[in-house]
């Protein structure tokens, strides 16, 4: 095959920023070539610049070995079918598709022949004099497909054509822009950010990122072999795991070793373990050689999706002291007004408010009678950055108070190594009462503990997945009770026909052709 | 409910009250057999036959039109060209310029004028129909920038990418795509053009010399008397006007027409 | 695309020349005496401090604010109903009352501010209908009261389009979900499409208050010759007097006063926006 389109260190500024860091790639003759990548990556720009709508910062594109950077637009023999079509809403359908060769000042006689050959091709036949605005989105992208091809360009360049179409008409159009591929026989360049069209169309997938090509190839090269963990993900749904390559043929992860076909890495180099959802079987516990709980179900159509969670994550258990509820009564004022007492860390305190400190204790001020709210005017309090008891007095405009205690502690927070994540949770007073009649008790429960987790790399919150405790909610009464807050641990994605129940404990497993190798991105 | 909606018909009667009746009383006045502006004596023809021979008026009101039509003119074709422009240019280019063309809007009138004037008078230009033509322009050209501008935002950016792309030269993608899809901005962009042209009074007053006047300019100057053709000319001016509005307002009929049965 | 960056670099420089040097011209005469040719100017504040320290030039100043002030009141307080009542009639009588507003506004403001003389004169249409009821003559024309009604009538259609747009931009729902809270009609007309609708009611006083402030025939046609607003003395200082650099001077001051109170109306409107999410 022939090489039609090369392009060379491409390099394209907007602003100061780099939208393409140089980028080299060869398409040849009639390929149908997919650029992959999330917005953002550069690949509408790569487009643009070989439609000539962009000019290069730097760098060459060369079209049938010559120079064409300097070229515009409307002398080139690209067409392009741009995003949302990109139609002339004041010409009918035949007028639309006509546009180019009318600029060419072909013979009427040609142009008609030109434009039915298209209109069929298309399957539009019946539609010739129907304005374009009042078509639907699938005929409006088989309108602009006839009339990129009906110039006969050697190249069509596709700006992500089916971003606007829904699922079913998207996929019939998939097909529908192969079948036309094949039969007009040109080079197809097309833009899209969806991997599941990339890998049904393409001869060849051009992975990109932030301005970069990650990955040429094939849709089985691509998806099972991707070079890195970004074009794993990119490629479809996968299982990454962190490991260590003892030695070729053996990578260890989760503590232990198992064989693998890869090899040519360094001795214990730290590598991204890859495992396709499809290739992990779920056996009984005994047989896996990872055991772990599934954690959830989810009924996908023809198959079930299952997370199952080998190993917990980072986890803090906390104690809530539950009682009575002995709310203060203002006969006078016929006003009651309760709050209790609450744990903080030594850390919170400079950043302490009021609005805070009323959330921590409940502070709540009520009619009796009417069960209304009334609102606490007055917080009286005085606090040191030191551990110790402080009080705080809640006080109506009418004089109701109550005194609570604030209990200054020490951190009370979980570090883990190995996640590199800390979780962080303080005990904490609660009401009986408080506890049935909260309606999202899970989030109430972090709200009192003040639980958060973060990352030890880059301070970024983690979100607490789990919340146990081994109290009913309905019936709690007095009584010392156990919280446990953890964010997420080892989970995998495991796709499979057989269902299990959610809860289940079960073994995962694998053979070592399933297990993929990639270097750690740097 | 009923007592409300009846409410809501009288205020808005008198509004529609409070704006037509000085309109109607100047139509109804101009063909007033008297010279009165406050008792009706009869039906007569009297002060536009007076209009039509007096010389002054007849020259303003052709001056009004001549230089509302150049202005109209030159600054839609401007106007809509500088508005394509910018749509192509730099963020900052483009919020300059608009910046700057929205002062002679938002400024006092009484401003614009006097810097006008004394921008004239320092290049030694000698204030007259050319000052007036170039004043008219000025002020002309802001209105139809910001009545095209909205339509081009609401166009798909990639249109004349298309049109390039299917073998079009960038004046052919103008001409042929671009311009057809705002055309409803350029129209309105030209009424309003020519609108304010031809009833603009404060800097036309400022920047006129060489004894040549526009309407407004008469009619200040005449109203110190009472002179009741300048009715006579009012109510021509309000027959032109609302001519204009009328063909404006028929012609996107016109044109809805036209094309559905095209589409047949 | 840059096929058709260079359409406005034309107007760029024409902007330079006609919008950007007349503007500088004014300042430069603003601050500087008469007399000056390319090559001297000298620089003073003797215009600003003479129009400071002139009782009567503050007089105007002071009476040029009143007005455009009443007028603009005015405007909101006729304009907002009328908007209101628009805006909640039907769609296709909306188009037409809208017209109604607008055509008006199309027509030369001098004549229909002339029209004005002869319904206000001593015998003219008001009289007469107030003679009708036993009412005896009443001097309207050559009044303040002329002068005010004379911008109301030429300036609202301004505040009532603006406020017009803002209410119909106005998402339903709001209303919808605010009666669904519990509001009642009034509650959700002062919590809900009020502070809403408030972006029209300030373009709205700027519309208004700037032609106001600065118009200078009005006060002529209905206010007659002794009448004078700051609008007049720039025009007689230009065009009787001759001195350029006062009447530089004064539409220096004009200006910024105008730019002040736009800046005052913006800032009350966001504080109003602010304190919007208050408790009852």
């Amino acid at each position: 095959m022939k090489k039609l389109i090369q392009f060379k260190r491409i390099v394209k500024e907007f602003d100061g920023k780099l939208v393409l860091k140089g980028i080299d790639l060869d398409i040849y003759e009639n390929e149908f070539v997919t650029l992959l990548g999330p917005s953002g990556c550069g690949k509408t720009t790569l487009l643009r610049i070989l439609g000539g709508f962009l000019t290069p910062t730097e760098g060459q594109v060369l079209f049938d070995g010559q120079d064409i950077s300097k070229i515009p637009p409307y002398k080139r023999e690209v067409n392009t079918v741009f995003q949302k079509y990109a139609l002339f809403p004041h010409m009918n359908v035949y007028n639309n598709i006509a546009f180019g060769l009318k600029i060419k000042k072909e013979p009427k006689d040609i142009i008609e022949q030109k434009v039915m050959r298209m209109l069929k091709l298309v399957n539009l036949e019946e539609y010739a004099d129907r304005a374009v605005t009042e078509m639907s989105g699938g005929q409006q992208q088989r309108v602009a497909i006839a009339r990129a091809l009906v110039n006969e360009p050697s190249v069509l360049l596709l700006d992500e054509p089916l971003g606007a179409l829904d699922l079913k008409l998207r996929k019939e159009m998939q097909r529908e822009l192969k079948k036309i591929q094949q039969e007009v026989g040109i080079t197809f360049i097309y833009v899209t950010h969806d991997q599941e069209e990339a890998l049904t169309m393409s001869d060849k997938i051009v992975v990109m990122k932030e301005g970069e090509i990650q990955q040429i190839g094939s849709p089985t090269d691509i998806y099972n072999e991707p070079v890195n963990e970004y074009v794993a993900n990119f490629i479809g749904e996968s299982n990454i795991i962190d490991g260590i390559m003892l030695k070729d043929y053996q990578v260890m992860f989760e503590d232990k070793k198992f064989d693998c076909v890869d090899f040519g890495f360094a001795p214990n180099e730290r590598v991204d373990v890859v495992i396709r959802p499809e290739d992990l079987d779920i056996v009984p516990k005994e047989q896996g050689k990872l055991k772990g709980i599934i954690k959830s179900v989810l009924f996908k159509g023809v198959h079930y999706e299952m997370m199952v969670e080998t190993k917990v994550g980072t986890s803090i258990t906390v104690k809530m002291r539950v009682s009575e509820d002995r709310p203060v009564f203002n006969e006078a004022a016929n006003e009651k007004i309760s709050a209790n007492d609450f744990y903080l860390d030594v850390e919170d305190v400079a950043e302490l408010d009021e609005a805070t400190i009323v959330a921590r204790a409940d502070a709540q001020a009520w009619n009796p009678d009417t069960d209304e709210f009334i609102s606490i005017k007055e917080i009286e309090y005085t606090i040191k950055q030191e551990n110790g008891t402080y009080p705080v007095t809640f006080r109506t405009a009418a004089g109701t108070a109550v005194t609570v205690n604030m209990i200054v502690k020490d951190e009370n927070r979980v570090v883990n190594k190995e996640y590199q994540e800390e979780i962080f949770a303080v005990n904490f007073f609660k009401k009986a009462d408080e506890i049935h009649e909260s309606i999202a008790l899970e989030t109430d429960l972090k709200t009192w503990a003040n639980a958060s987790a973060w990352s030890l790399e880059d301070g970024s919150p983690v979100e607490i997945t789990s919340i146990h405790y081994d109290f009913d909610p309905e019936t709690v009464t007095t009584g010392v009770y156990e919280v446990t807050f953890a964010t997420e641990g080892y989970e995998y994605k495991v796709d499979t026909t057989d269902f299990h129940p959610e809860g289940a404990e079960v073994g995962l497993t694998f053979t070592p052709e399933d297990i993929h190798i990639m270097s750690k991105e740097q | 409910m009923k007592q409300k909606r009846i409410f809501s018909k009288l205020v808005l009667l008198l509004t529609g009250l409070f704006f037509y009746l000085p309109i109607l009383y100047i139509i109804v006045f101009s063909f007033n057999d008297g010279r009165s502006l406050t008792k009706f004596e009869g039906f007569s023809l009297r002060w536009y036959d007076k209009m039509f021979s007096d010389s002054s008026m007849m020259e303003a009101l052709g001056y009004t039109i001549l230089i509302a039509c150049i202005a109209t003119v030159v600054s839609t074709i401007v106007g809509t060209l500088t508005a394509i422009g910018l749509s192509r240019s730099r963020k900052i280019m483009r919020s300059l310029v608009m910046q700057i063309n929205d002062l002679p809007v938002l400024n006092p009138e009484i401003v614009t004028a006097i810097g006008l004037l004394m921008f004239f008078s320092s290049l030694g230009i000698s204030k007259g129909l050319g000052t007036l033509i170039l004043a008219h322009i000025m002020f002309c050209i802001p209105y139809v920038i910001l009545s095209v501008t909205p339509k081009l935002r609401s166009l798909d950016p990639n249109l004349a990418d298309a049109a390039l792309d299917l073998g079009a030269t960038p004046f052919q993608a103008l001409m042929q795509v671009i311009v057809p899809q705002i055309t409803p901005g350029i129209l309105s962009g030209a009424l309003i053009a020519f609108t304010m042209s031809f009833d603009d009074f404060i800097i036309s007053y400022f920047v006129t010399g060489n004894g040549i006047s526009n309407i407004s300019i008469i009619v200040y100057t005449m109203s110190k008397r009472i002179n009741p053709s300048i009715n006579a000319l009012s109510t021509v001016v309000i027959l032109l006007i609302t001519i204009a509005l009328i063909l404006i307002n028929i012609i996107p009929i016109i044109q809805e027409k036209k094309k559905g049965r095209n589409a047949k | 695309m840059k096929e058709f960056r260079n359409m406005a670099f034309p107007y760029v420089i024409w902007i330079a020349v006609m919008i950007v040097a007349p503007m500088l011209l004014i300042l430069l005469y603003a601050f500087t005496t008469a007399g000056n040719d390319v090559t001297t100017f000298h620089f003073t504040l003797e215009n600003f401090t003479r129009f400071f320290s002139d009782m009567v030039f503050l007089e105007v100043l002071r009476r040029s604010l009143f007005i455009a002030i009443i007028t603009t009141v005015i405007c909101i307080v006729l304009g907002y109903p009328i908007a209101y009542i628009i805006a909640n009639s039907q769609i296709k009588h909306q188009v037409r009352l809208i017209l109604m507003i607008t055509i008006p506004t199309w027509i030369n403001m001098l004549v229909r501010t002339y029209a004005w003389m002869g319904i206000l004169q001593d015998n003219g249409l008001v009289n007469q209908i107030l003679g009708f009821f036993g009412i005896g003559h009443v001097t309207l024309l050559y009044t303040d009261f002329a002068v005010i009604l004379g911008m109301v009538y030429n300036f609202i259609p301004f505040m009532i389009l603006q406020i017009h747009a803002s209410l119909t931009k106005m998402d339903k729902s709001y209303l919808e979900a605010a009666s669904d809270l519990g509001a009642d009609k009034v509650q959700s007309f002062l919590k809900i499409t009020l502070p809403l609708s408030l972006p029209g009611v300030i373009s709205g006083i700027t519309l208004v208050f700037l032609p106001a402030v600065s118009s200078f025939f009005i006060p002529k046609l209905l206010g007659g010759g002794q009448y004078v607003l700051i609008g007049n003395v720039i025009e007689s200082q230009f065009l009787t007097s001759g001195d350029w650099n006062f009447g530089s001077a004064i539409s220096v001051i004009m200006a910024i006063i105008i730019m002040f109170s736009m800046y005052l109306t913006k800032k009350v409107d966001k504080d109003e926006s602010a304190k919007g999410g208050d408790t009852v």
